[in-house]
């Protein structure tokens, strides 16, 4: 899926061969999973991802999750239509490294503030590293509102996952 | 010149006296600015009309985009309760299917399970394809039919009842005369997309584009016959909404195969019939298909979205069209509309009234539509840039 990633994020392929590239690729998963769990493989990180309340778009989220999935990390996808409360509760239930939040429209985008605002406040931003996008998400709107990372596309998503999780795990080695 | 006839003139790459100015506003933005119930924008055409009309003249725009079709007059009788829930409002159907409608955005239709429909790919018999609406009042529906009667339409003339148009009449009874009218008509793509889940519509042309033909062929017959109906009711010009087509979803090739024939041939049947203004609407990255939008024969282009939501550069698109479709759009309707001040705003509308204006064939509007929580002094702020730098004549920018 690298490749497939590299070739979307140039212009080469377009969304309907990543979906195909990704289903032969989850077909593949679905027998080696086990075996690279025998094996002890560590994924590349732990995300757990979900389109903001009131949003029920999820073309965007669920690519996003493929390269993910592609690229060796474990994707807990909490689906559409997600209240700041559960991403709350995923970040406790499921320990993750990234929380990644997708909106495809500007009514929503805002949500994304709303569901920072509740992680800081939960205390759960500390122990997360934060990636939005979607659509209207630009990187200044990012930064504007508190987010570690933003990617314009999944492509670039998986480099900025990469780079979050080595951020991290470095500042919790600082830590110690 | 009326906002009709300077829309007009500038459609037809004519010159009028100034810029015309008219932007496709969402949905939500009637919802919260136009001082109506948005659920009676939503479910009412006389409403809806009302909101069109108000909005158009709070922010003295030459044309109108009636982009919601009338309404069943008798709608109410199938509701059976409306409650507020969590800051959004509940209408209870009788059938047992509900519609969720936020302050600002599309209300949605759920079945009584609490899910969305959508038929699968699989399912889909192209012969039972006419035309989808992804805004009826009761959703989508597959064999399609009107509102909540569940009685599936045949193909053909008779497809759209008689209180679709009304919407249409409803604005031209009242300022068809001074305003440019347009209607709006799904493109075959952005119907067949929308009557799947996206996901499984862009697998299906990998999987069986032969299937994806026929459905497109289908469809397309419906979008002639929608296209003829506004046109037969008076529409000054239509829009042919084709949202899906762009850079972000699929690649020029596909481009190709899917969308521009079955484009070429609504905009030719339509034109076949009666002579008006046809554009066309696609988001995002577009610089790439310029050329081949023209090939559908198309009037004219709406959106080029710029970067960062888009690729097009006004002055590149305008030197690609040259004179052969006028250009309506390029303003960022999040960056500058929604997140900048008037400032802003007039800076951007001033550089691409300098940048594409110049011999006519120019739109001044923003490339999607105006969010809906675009402050009104922005918008208000577009009016003020066409009366202060779009006065004819206009020197063309350097380099062109």
């Amino acid at each position: 899926m690298s490749v497939v990633g590299r070739r979307f994020r140039d212009g080469e392929i377009f969304v309907p061969e990543v979906l195909v590239a990704a289903r032969a690729m989850k077909a593949g998963m679905e027998h080696l999973e086990p075996r690279l769990a025998e094996c002890g493989v560590e994924p590349a990180g732990k995300v757990v991802i979900g389109t903001v309340k009131g949003d029920i778009h999820d073309i965007g989220k669920n690519l996003v999750i493929m390269m993910l999935r592609g690229s060796g990390f474990q994707v807990i996808d909490l689906g559409i239509n997600v209240p700041a409360q559960k991403f709350v509760a995923a970040i406790q239930e499921y320990q993750p490294d990234i929380v990644g939040m997708s909106a495809l429209l500007t009514t929503t985008m805002a949500q994304m503030k709303v569901n920072i605002d509740a992680l800081r406040q939960a205390g759960a931003l500390e122990k997360v590293k934060v990636m939005v996008g979607g659509a209207p998400v630009t990187r200044q709107y990012a930064e504007q509102i508190g987010a570690h990372g933003f990617a314009p596309n999944a492509s670039a998503a998986v480099d900025r996952a990469l780079e979050l999780v080595r951020e991290r795990k470095t500042m919790q080695a600082g830590a110690l | 010149m009326t906002g009709r006839e300077r829309m007009d003139v500038a459609m037809r790459m004519g010159i009028p006296d100034r810029v015309p100015v008219m932007c496709q506003l969402a949905l939500g933005h009637y919802f919260l600015h136009a001082g109506i119930d948005p659920l009676e924008i939503w479910h009412s055409t006389a409403a809806f009309g009302d909101a069109l009309i108000t909005l158009q003249q709070r922010y003295g725009f030459d044309g109108i985009l009636i982009n919601l079709p009338g309404r069943e007059p008798e709608w109410r009788k199938y509701v059976a309760s409306v409650e507020e829930q969590d800051g959004e409002t509940v209408i209870r159907w009788k059938n047992g299917w509900y519609t969720v409608a936020p302050p600002d955005d599309l209300p949605h239709v759920y079945r009584e399970n609490g899910t969305r429909y959508t038929p699968t790919f699989e399912e889909i018999d192209p012969e039972k394809l006419f035309y989808i609406d992804p805004h009826d009042l009761s959703g989508l529906k597959y064999p399609y039919s009107w509102g909540f009667e569940n009685n599936p339409v045949p193909r053909g003339r008779d497809f759209f009842p008689e209180w679709h148009w009304d919407t249409l009449k409803y604005v031209l009874e009242r300022v068809g005369d001074e305003v440019s009218v347009h209607a709006e008509v799904f493109s075959p793509f952005s119907q067949f997309m929308e009557l799947l889940d996206y996901t499984s519509g862009l697998m299906a042309l990998m999987d069986d584009p032969a299937k994806v033909k026929a459905c497109l062929e289908a469809l397309s017959d419906g979008a002639i016959e929608l296209g003829r109906g506004y046109a037969r009711q008076g529409a000054h010009a239509i829009l042919v909404s084709s949202a899906f087509a762009g850079g972000g979803f699929i690649s020029r090739q596909h481009y190709k195969e899917f969308v521009l024939p079955y484009e070429r041939k609504v905009i030719q049947g339509i034109k076949a019939e009666v002579d008006i203004p046809i554009y066309t609407h696609t988001c995002g990255a577009i610089g790439d298909r310029l050329d081949l939008m023209e090939e559908t024969g198309t009037n004219g282009i709406d959106t080029l979205d710029p970067p960062p939501l888009g690729n097009v550069e006004i002055v590149d698109a305008k030197r690609q069209v040259r004179d052969g479709m006028f250009i309506k759009g390029n303003l960022d309707g999040v960056n500058t509309l929604l997140l900048g001040t008037p400032e802003d705003v007039m800076q951007a509308a001033r550089e691409r009234i300098e940048a594409a204006a110049a011999g006519g064939g120019y739109i001044l509007s923003t490339a999607c539509s105006v969010p809906p929580a675009a402050p009104p002094e922005n918008i208000l702020t577009l009016r003020e840039a066409v009366e202060s730098y779009g006065r004819y004549p206009i020197a063309a920018a350097r380099g062109r």
